[in-house]
């Protein structure tokens, strides 16, 4: 098994650098048109002109994860928000056996850094994750910037302070959960209008169809929200972070009473 | 003189040769290293390599003799004109990609949450995550 490993290395390198040499120039080197399809999404995600094709939202990406192609994106949170209910089924037994210590963190000088850094932070992260139908970014990279803080701070000022402070596992399994609901609700929120107003509406539609004209509002109070857009970043960015910071608090739980090494 | 075509095409092909061996060591990293965590390592190397494999695809080269470079897929105004459109439509790489490598790292971190918590319980239940030691200790 490892001698067929180790050629299968080996081959694969000489056959990489004899492509580099060989082919690769003709055949795996991107040419200057893009695909039929990638031409579709660019010319309608933001068309004011096709109004019942369009997404209007400028970011192109942000339009794909969660417009056109929205249902993979509904079930890749689902194997997130499993992948992580298995963490914790797995971390059942785990809990904090320490006793909080004298003079635990780091030093004064790093404490006073992360009190200036991690509001800028959290901005930042709420920045990405709220402009994500406007700029590249969005809800999942919003909130994997903003559960940087509860790392940080459990390591310069201790896994106590931030228990302490009320950001426990229950707390934040139940800020997840409402991220959730929200994407849920967010998903439905057209057939709900549409079953209101007695029209012919779909789940998980943004902007009006041919056949459907229901439409959440493209602007609100003259800025663009892109309809559901933003409201799917908003609650992506609660749920991710909420479920990092879960991850986090459970791989830092002291297990062990001071001294005690076995 | 070199033309800008050939440093575009050359430097292309050094990606993809990156790439190639970049998916060689990963996978020597997954099967040889003893340890867990070296292990898991070896496995988000992958699956980046792989998700820079997919950009790489949906990339545009350099258009007419190398003078009109690719822009990313976003409209950088929301006062939209149909010059401003077409301009996009004619310059950005492909979203497609992106928008999949997306979601591949979204699942990928998940797995990589799970697989961290599996190690924990794997250290708490053998007291090592050396996977020779845990073979040694099963038999």
């Amino acid at each position: 098994m490892q001698r067929l490993v180790k050629t299968l290395v080996l081959v694969s390198i000489i056959l990489g650098f004899s492509l580099i040499l060989t082919i690769a120039p003709e055949y795996f080197i991107p040419g200057e048109a893009v695909r039929p399809l990638a031409v579709f999404y660019l010319s309608t995600t933001f068309n004011p002109w096709i109004p019942h094709l369009t997404v209007n939202s400028p970011e192109a990406v942000t339009a794909i994860v969660w417009d056109y192609r929205g249902l993979d994106t509904l079930f890749e949170t689902a194997v997130f928000y499993l992948a992580l209910i298995a963490g914790i089924a797995l971390a059942r037994g785990v809990s904090i056996k320490a006793e909080p210590g004298n003079g635990v963190g780091l030093t004064v000088i790093v404490k006073t850094v992360t009190k200036i850094t991690a509001p800028m932070v959290v901005s930042v992260g709420a920045s990405i994750g709220l402009h994500g139908h406007l700029t590249p970014g969005g809800g999942f990279q919003g909130g994997a910037t903003i559960a940087v803080i509860p790392l940080i701070i459990i390591v310069t000022f201790s896994i106590f302070f931030v228990i302490g402070r009320g950001v426990t596992k229950e707390k934040m399994l139940v800020l997840r959960s409402i991220g959730l609901v929200g994407i849920g609700l967010t998903a439905l929120a057209a057939l709900i209008v549409g079953l209101a107003l007695g029209k012919t509406a779909y789940v998980f539609q943004n902007m009006a169809k041919p056949t459907s004209e229901v439409s959440l509002p493209a602007y609100f109070n003259g800025s663009l929200i892109s309809g559901t857009l933003w409201f799917f970043n908003l609650f992506e960015m609660i749920a991710v972070a909420a479920g990092f910071t879960i991850a986090f608090l459970l791989l830092t739980y002291p297990e062990k009473k001071e001294g005690e090494n076995t | 003189m070199i033309s800008i075509d050939f440093i575009n095409t050359y430097l292309l092909s050094v990606v993809v040769f990156s790439l190639l061996l970049n998916f060689a060591l990963s996978i020597y990293g997954i099967f040889y290293r003893p340890h867990y965590i070296k292990k898991i390592i070896a496995l988000t190397v992958l699956s980046d390599t792989a998700n820079t494999f997919a950009i790489y695809i949906g990339y545009r080269r350099w258009a007419s003799g190398g003078n009109t470079n690719p822009r990313p897929p976003v409209i950088p105004t929301t006062e939209i004109t149909p010059g401003v459109l077409s301009e996009f439509v004619a310059r950005s790489v492909d979203p497609l990609p992106q928008a999949l490598v997306l979601t591949a790292v979204v699942i990928g971190l998940a797995v990589t949450i799970f697989l961290v918590f599996l190690g924990h319980q794997l250290f708490n239940h053998y007291k090592t995550l050396d996977m020779r030691r845990i073979k040694k200790l099963k038999e």
